[in-house]
């Protein structure tokens, strides 16, 4: 465990499936140097086959032990997908007659390729939702535990999982040690590469890059220790977010409010069935554990107390007014570990999310 | 081999004549320098190659799935090693039967490559103890020279170009600007993947990237497999070479999803240098098979109750809590053995993470060290113990 420990929650309710999350990852981080087929950000339609396929189904994490789980390394082409490129060139090179667009290979499978099918049948029934997934940046990760070569580490200052290139052989036993499929294979380099939570952004007072491109403002940043933080009230303080998958044993950071609102579903007439919900709760419980119930129950109830007074500081926040108050990046903090390690301390290159915990809100540094 | 070992118990015998030991390799000195010697060098032909075999290591289990299905049934592979030196190098060529050429194309996500490595015993005051045949162990360090098949590819993080790290689709240029592009990416293609690594113990590996130690490896496919060759000098700042050379020596397979510790290796091997004084008490330790009687042996291991923190043959059950033992007779030498069963100790693999396995803590730190949580036998007397070795040296899988 760490001395401080970022997380990040997102709200399912408001995930609307755009992917400008992912995109903002990929042009970030993943589109080159190896990493063109990883999605260290992905948005998948739940229930689906997810990113990688079945990841759900490939082992990794612990048992109730605490023994680490066998797990599968996925396949780039089947399970992945192949990034495939279009012969941009040839619309200029070829004569018109001989133009033909297509792609370089044909593909067979990619990350969304699922997308929008749900379960269910259509109209009666049919459901799904969005489920944006990162590193979850485990208190227990199952990649580190892995490891053979001590090539991964956790911070201590914000406990941030990240692998260390230098170390790292490419023995790719992380893969099958993350439950979540969220480390992935650099074939160019013959390592493994992962969701870093953007802490270059971080320590400049930036939020991750998915957080602060999020459309639907679904994404909370703070350290978990820092009670004024939003993550703390909504992971803490009122126990709506959750980690998924829980029974991995890896012990996630990034939580999940899970979905409460979906439609109602129709009968056999294709009328409204007053007082049903189309989302399983079984569903909910398999990606959330038990205490799915009790989250779903306080926000019932919080969002009906907003509904009859107009006050609730659980809605408020979840409404997602101001940026600054959903990211807390405590950048005087990140100063200190940087003095402390002897390492010149940066200075914020956007102030407007920089409190925090150690950090007073709009300090100038 | 379990057969056999059976029908040896039954009758009593004194199983090590049976069991031959690794044979001492003669490194045939030339006149040539053979700093930049390859596989196809006219030298080999004055060489005497010796028959030495791998075993899977087994030690260990990795959480790869599909890998462990695939090596569970793994068998000893024969290598035929010979050695070469010219008082300032030696060369070594090892060559293994392979019938799939698995090379890297650094193409995919789950493929793995065929690759060889010579390991060495860093320089200590003593020679002997010997260091850990798995990576040394604390005080005892190792190098070892890896290998492996790889095509031509552009690693694209080596010489931190950063205007060529891009995609070709990414350039925003055509025609012959992408030419120009593609060309200058395909003359920084690097074509070789071989490393050198220090290690006081597995896990501790670490490359030498300071080109402090020079290496020259190779590997060649041909009909009847890989041939690989190793060439470096007798003295750097790592190692001291004279006398007898102890070498051990791994093979991977790539089509078996082999990296790392899911290889065949062999045990500690004596390379007599030509023309020098050979180390006597070293060839010895690892030529001579252990005096012990099997049968006895096999009841003292039972007698101490060794299996309730071990594997011991292949069909005992898995344990986490000490290294399995089902193959340790291949690839460790008498000694060690020994040393392990009175100072448990002195050496303690690492292991892959404890963090694995919590509640099975084959060690705990004291002051820094790694103190064993097996018990000392060094109660034991002589003969138990030689009987306990000589048994576990019969433990090891059939060869191919």
């Amino acid at each position: 465990m760490s001395k401080r420990q970022l997380a990040m929650v997102m709200d399912l309710n408001k995930c609307i499936g755009c992917q400008t999350c992912t995109v903002a990852c990929k042009t970030q981080w993943t589109n080159r140097n190896g990493r063109e087929y990883m999605y260290w950000n992905n948005v998948e339609t739940y229930p689906g086959t997810g990113y990688p396929k079945n990841w759900m189904e490939l082992g990794g994490g612990f048992d109730a032990a605490g023994d680490l789980q066998p797990g599968v390394i996925p396949n780039l082409e089947a399970d992945y997908g192949v990034p495939w490129d279009y012969n941009y060139e040839s619309l200029m090179t070829e004569s018109a007659d001989h133009r033909h667009f297509q792609p370089h290979v044909s593909p067979t499978w990619g990350p969304n390729w699922d997308e929008d099918q749900g379960a269910g049948a259509f109209p009666q029934d049919n459901y799904f939702f969005y489920l944006p997934r990162i590193c979850n940046h485990c208190t227990n990760p199952g990649c580190l535990s892995a490891c053979p070569r001590d090539a991964i580490f956790k911070r201590e200052q914000d406990g941030v999982v990240l692998v260390d290139l230098d170390r790292c052989q490419g023995y790719r036993y992380c893969i099958a040690g993350c439950p979540y499929k969220k480390i992935y294979f650099n074939p160019k380099i013959s390592k493994s590469e992962k969701c870093i939570l953007c802490f270059p952004r971080i320590e400049q007072g930036l939020p991750p890059a998915c957080a602060q491109q999020c459309v639907g403002r679904i994404r909370f940043v703070g350290f978990l220790d820092d009670e004024e933080s939003q993550v703390y009230k909504l992971v803490h303080k009122y126990k709506v977010a959750i980690g998924l998958r829980p029974d991995y044993g890896t012990q996630p950071n990034v939580y999940y409010v899970p979905p409460t609102e979906s439609p109602a579903k129709f009968d056999a007439e294709g009328k409204i069935i007053e007082g049903s919900t189309r989302l399983p709760i079984e569903e909910l419980e398999k990606l959330f554990g038990p205490e799915v119930h009790g989250a779903i129950k306080t926000l019932k109830a919080e969002m009906k107390k907003r509904k009859e007074t107009g006050v609730s500081e659980l809605m408020d926040i979840l409404i997602a007014y101001q940026h600054a108050d959903m990211f807390r990046l405590d950048n005087h903090y990140y100063q200190e570990v940087a003095k402390e390690q002897k390492r010149t301390p940066l200075a914020p290159v956007d102030t407007r999310y920089i409190a925090g915990k150690f950090t007073k809100a709009g300090g100038h540094h | 081999m379990k057969k056999l070992l059976n029908s040896l118990l039954s009758l009593g015998v004194v199983a090590s004549a049976a069991l031959a030991a690794n044979p001492a390799i003669t490194a045939v000195k030339v006149s040539d320098s053979l700093d930049t010697i390859k596989a196809d060098s006219a030298l080999w032909s004055k060489a005497k190659f010796e028959t030495v075999i791998l075993y899977p290591q087994t030690a260990i289990e990795f959480n790869d799935k599909k890998a462990n299905a695939l090596v569970a049934n793994s068998k000893g592979k024969k290598a035929q090693v010979a050695a070469l030196h010219d008082g300032k190098n030696i060369a070594v060529m090892v060559k293994w039967a392979d019938k799939t050429k698995d090379v890297e194309q650094c193409m995919t996500s789950d493929v793995y490559t065929d690759g060889f490595a010579v390991q060495f015993a860093g320089s200590t005051a003593k020679p002997q103890p010997l260091p850990y045949i798995g990576m040394g162990s604390v005080g005892r360090p190792v190098v070892v020279h890896l290998q492996k098949a790889t095509a031509k590819v552009y690693e694209p993080n080596g010489d931190k170009d950063v205007s060529t790290q891009i995609n070709r689709q990414q350039t925003g240029v055509f025609e012959k600007e992408l030419a120009a592009f593609d060309s200058k990416v395909a003359s920084l293609a690097k074509t070789d993947y071989e490393k050198v690594f220090v290690a006081e113990g597995f896990r501790s590996t670490t490359e030498i990237k300071d080109n402090s130690v020079k290496s020259n490896g190779a590997m060649v496919h041909g009909p009847a497999g890989w041939s690989g060759t190793l060439s470096r000098p007798l003295k750097d700042d790592y190692v001291n070479l004279n006398g007898t050379v102890p070498v051990a020596i791994a093979v991977w397979d790539g089509s078996s999803m082999g990296r790392n510790g899911l290889k065949n290796l062999s045990t500690w091997i004596a390379i007599n240098l030509d023309g020098q004084k050979p180390n006597v008490a070293m060839v010895a330790d690892l030529t001579t098979d252990s005096k012990g009687n099997v049968a006895k042996g096999k009841d003292a291991v039972a007698a101490n109750g060794c299996v309730g923190c071990h594997q011991i043959e292949a069909t005992d059950g898995q344990n986490l809590m000490g290294p399995s033992l089902k193959n340790v007779g291949g690839y460790s030498i008498a000694s060690y053995l020994r040393e392990s069963i009175v100072k448990p100790s002195a050496t303690i693999v690492p292991g892959y993470n404890r963090n694995a396995h919590p509640n099975m803590p084959w060690y705990n730190l004291e002051k820094g060290k790694r103190i064993s949580t097996m018990s000392d036998f060094s109660h034991l007397d002589k003969n138990t113990l030689e009987d306990m070795v000589a048994y576990l040296k019969t433990l090891k899988a059939e060869v191919e």
